[in-house]
């Protein structure tokens, strides 16, 4: 990694400090130096030190307090890790702490890189990393700043540290690929909490790539799953335990729509989602971890159907039931067939490119009104509701909310009886907004008679609240 | 033997027999002439078994049969009348000069021309070439059972040697010399060995004999030429090695061609079912944003008519409070007129008490002028409260001593003064 593994190696510890044309401050600087950057030294004179810049292929003189002269010696890799420990923490100084961390893996011996000390600093080199891309991401405010962080992340590029960019949501994102943490992860020194903080760095759900294809992103997400399987969850404080359940809970939750999409499956996925969010101890719950707490409930909860056994086929009866059929390829019909009406003439029918969770379906008393979960995008579950009006049969959409299609679902809580109403439950987030409500609403216009944030607010959710509903959803949490 | 043994039980069962038969009807043997009669009958019988017993000896020595055992047939002729009669598996007749037997093996056999199987022996083939070839020849025949009724009589005593042997040289040495060595010894070996069985079988044939196969075994080659022939067959065993080599590679090649026009489907087919699932995607999203329209639209609906209810409210609210605000100014002009006449009122009347009052001063004025600047005191500032001053000489302004004008003389003394707070 360091370009020259002897005596003679220097770190720039300070932002823009200058290379001269000779020892002297009124020399003219030839280039500027950034943190972290590595130089060859190879002389001293009066206070400068004659260095040559392998990555500028430049020499010139800097000054000896505005490097660390290193021997990359086993002796200093005490000094190192001590400088790396206190660093971890220090913000701003990313690149700096990547070539600290280099220098650590150069000068210590292959025994300590394989121990839990190697394990440490690949942590620490990890997080320098992925605090770096982070700062590239939100960006900085002055032009200095944006300088420096063009320069650091330049540098931490001279050291192999990887950083890849996706556009989202129009704007640039950039990731860093992981590579210190897979090795954390294949390290068998390593302490449980490192390999959860690897887990959870690799699977960040943001840092996947969006341009990938269903199938692939299917085989992303199996190899996410594989990696947080990696973690032993009981061997972490319980803040960290809830970290790692809402992960696996989101990613098994992804899994699950997957695998129904791809052969109808996805049973014990699903159950593992709702297993994982429910080990998670709200009381242990860090304050910025509430929003991915929402979005993983979120996401198990729309695809929770599929931990469901799809029934099987019954007769027809007088009463209307849910029927499906294929239509073009990937494409799902749903029909509203009864005793009199069966497939080839049904009472209604639309079909849809989305997964339909026959196993949701939900006949109201009165028989005029049906509940159907359908999930269009992993994450995004909608209800249709069948409605019969001046004897025709109607299907509605309602969607989790009137945002660009992220996350969220909208699912039926309960029939109000006299066939009148519909009671909701509604969450999603998108375009930067969450919400979540519970509503009652009204059959003829689909539209929200009475709405709270919480359902025990509503007088018709307390009484009429579906049971079912009650039990296996999470939107009441 | 066994039918000899038959044939002679037989007779003495039937001889018994007949003498039995005859005592049935015997006298009485207690009488003398009974007895005389009975040791006649003893002597002849006597006579009779020694006749008897010295045919049977005779039969016994030289029976008058021929027997054919298995896989033999026999064939007897009868002199006297030419009948032939054929048999197999069993025993005949066979009257010393009537009959004449002949018994033939019907089993196969084998001849081998020794003087063919070398190069170098006594009569090798002779190729086209003129070059000898010793050639291991087999040839299997046996008599043919239909024919020998009519071919017995003629057949000689040692079939292979006066029969086969000559047939087979006659035909071999014809055949051979029509091929070369080459072909003798590889390429039109089966073809020879077709030839030789075609014509010996009809040859054979007519002498009754029957050919079950010819076998051309190993070829003997002259030292040269078998060398030579060794090397070429060598070279085109290389040769059609190589041609193995190339088809095997020519397979391997389409093999591999095949493999990749396999993988080359397997993944257009992955790429194809990648591609769908993408569209469907797509077609989900795109469906889930379709969803979202008409219900934002709807909620726009509702905001809209919400805002239009919330707009009428404010506007009745507006007009309540422009209606209000209409009556409280009104109520407020009419305060502020009667205000303003109360004003006007008290000003007059203020006036008045003024005008009154500077008319009681003014006539005051002579009689007391430290009054008057008491008065301006009182005028120029609310906060001075008393100013005593010495009267103005001259014709000077009166208070021209306090505002320190440019006419105005300087005081001899000032008796007492009072300033503001904010001018100390």
């Amino acid at each position: 990694m360091l370009a020259a593994a002897a005596l003679l190696t220097a770190i720039v510890t300070t932002d823009q400090a200058a290379l001269r044309a000779s020892a002297r401050d009124s020399a003219p600087p030839q280039s500027q130096l950034w943190q972290g950057e590595v130089l060859e030294v190879r002389g001293e004179r009066l206070d400068y030190l004659q260095v040559w810049d392998h990555a500028h292929e430049r020499g010139g003189y800097v000054k000896a307090t505005q490097v660390k002269r290193l021997a990359l010696a086993p002796a200093e890799a005490p000094e190192l890790l001590a400088v790396l420990r206190f660093m971890r923490e220090a913000p701003g100084a990313e690149s700096l702490g990547i070539a600290i961390a280099a220098a650590w893996l150069q000068a210590a011996p292959a025994e300590s890189v394989r121990g839990p000390e190697g394990s440490e600093v690949l942590d620490v080199l990890g997080t320098f990393a992925e605090r770096l891309a982070q700062r590239a991401t939100t960006g900085a405010a002055s032009k200095q700043g944006q300088a420096a962080l063009t320069a650091h992340l330049d540098v931490a590029g001279r050291y192999g540290v990887k950083f890849a960019s996706y556009e989202q949501q129009g704007r640039m994102r950039v990731c860093y690929d992981g590579e210190a943490f897979r090795r954390v992860l294949a390290l068998p020194a390593s302490q449980p909490q490192q390999k959860a903080h690897a887990a959870l760095a690799l699977t960040k759900p943001e840092c996947l790539d969006p341009a990938l294809q269903p199938l692939q992103r299917h085989e992303v997400n199996l190899w996410r799953a594989q990696v947080l399987e990696h973690v032993d969850a009981a061997a972490l404080p319980a803040w960290l335990q809830n970290k790692l359940a809402l992960r696996r809970a989101s990613v098994f939750a992804t899994l699950a729509y997957e695998q129904a999409r791809i052969d109808g499956g996805g049973e014990g996925q699903a159950q593992r989602a709702i297993v994982e969010l429910a080990r998670v101890q709200r009381g242990e719950l860090l304050e910025e971890d509430a929003a991915a707490y929402n979005d993983a409930a979120m996401r198990v909860n729309a695809s929770r159907w599929a931990a469901v056994a799809r029934p099987s086929d019954a007769p027809l009866t007088a009463r209307a039931s849910i029927a499906t059929e294929r239509g073009q390829p990937g494409e799902t019909c749903v029909l509203l067939v009864d005793a009199k009406h069966d497939a080839a003439n049904p009472l209604a029918r639309r079909c849809t490119y989305a997964l339909v969770w026959t196993q949701s379906a939900s006949l109201n008393r009165e028989g005029n009104a049906l509940a159907l979960a359908v999930q269009p995008i992993d994450g995004w579950r909608e209800l249709w509701v069948f409605r019969q009006q001046r004897g025709k049969w109607a299907i509605d959409v309602l969607p989790p909310a009137s945002l660009q299609p992220e996350l969220g679902y909208a699912e039926f809580a309960g029939w109000v009886p006299g066939g009148q109403q519909l009671l909701l439950a509604r969450e999603a987030r998108g375009e930067g907004k969450y919400r979540r409500s519970f509503e009652v609403v009204s059959l003829d216009s689909l539209v929200a008679q009475k709405q709270g944030g919480d359902a025990n607010s509503l007088g018709q959710f307390q009484r009429w609240a579906d049971p079912s509903w009650r039990k296996m959803s999470v939107a009441v949490r | 033997m066994l039918a000899k043994l038959k044939t002679i039980a037989r007779a003495a069962r039937l001889a018994v027999a007949r003498t039995l038969r005859r005592h049935r009807g015997a006298p009485d043997p207690l009488t003398a002439e009974g007895a005389q009669q009975r040791f006649a009958q003893v002597r002849g019988a006597a006579i009779a078994i020694a006749v008897v017993g010295a045919t049977g000896w005779v039969l016994w020595k030289h029976a008058p049969v021929q027997g054919a055992g298995p896989g033999e047939v026999g064939v007897r002729t009868n002199q006297l009348t030419g009948q032939v009669v054929q048999w197999r598996d069993g025993s005949v007749l066979v009257l010393p000069g009537v009959h004449q037997a002949q018994v033939f093996s019907l089993r196969d056999r084998v001849y081998k021309p020794l003087q063919m199987s070398s190069a170098s022996g006594q009569a090798p083939v002779q190729s086209v070439e003129g070059l000898s070839v010793g050639v291991d020849l087999a040839v299997r025949y046996a008599l043919d059972p239909s024919k020998v009724t009519t071919t017995a009589r003629n057949l000689p005593p040692d079939l292979g040697a006066e029969v086969v042997e000559p047939a087979v040289q006659g035909i071999a040495y014809k055949v051979f010399a029509r091929y070369t060595v080459r072909e003798i010894f590889s390429t039109r070996r089966v073809e020879i060995q077709q030839a030789l069985e075609t014509e010996l079988r009809g040859k054979l044939a007519a002498d009754g004999v029957l050919l079950r196969g010819v076998q051309v075994g190993k070829v003997d080659l002259p030292a040269d030429y078998k060398r030579g022939m060794e090397n070429l067959l060598a070279e085109e065993l290389e040769t059609q090695k190589m041609q193995y080599t190339l088809e095997l590679k020519d397979k391997r090649v389409k093999q591999v061609e095949l493999e990749a026009n396999a993988e080359k489907v397997q993944r257009e087919v992955r790429a194809e079912a990648a591609a769908r699932e993408q569209v469907i995607a797509a077609r989900a999203q795109e469906e889930a944003m379709k969803h979202v329209l008409p219900f934002k639209e709807r909620q726009i609906e509702q905001r809209r008519l919400e805002a239009e209810a919330e707009k009428e409210a404010r506007l009745k609210m507006a007009e309540g409070n422009a209606q209000a605000r209409r009556i409280e100014a009104t109520g407020e002009a009419d305060a502020r007129r009667k205000l303003a006449e109360a004003e006007a009122f008290r000003m007059e009347k203020v006036g008045q008490a003024n005008a009154d009052q500077m008319a009681r001063e003014g006539s005051l004025i002579s009689k007391h002028p430290l009054l008057i600047q008491k008065t301006l005191a009182d005028k120029l500032s609310d906060k001075v409260q008393v100013i005593i001053a010495p009267p103005g000489t001259g014709s000077s302004f009166l208070a021209a001593n306090l505002l320190g004008g440019a006419g105005a003389q300087p005081q001899p003394e000032v008796q007492h003064a009072a300033a503001s707070a904010e001018e100390q």
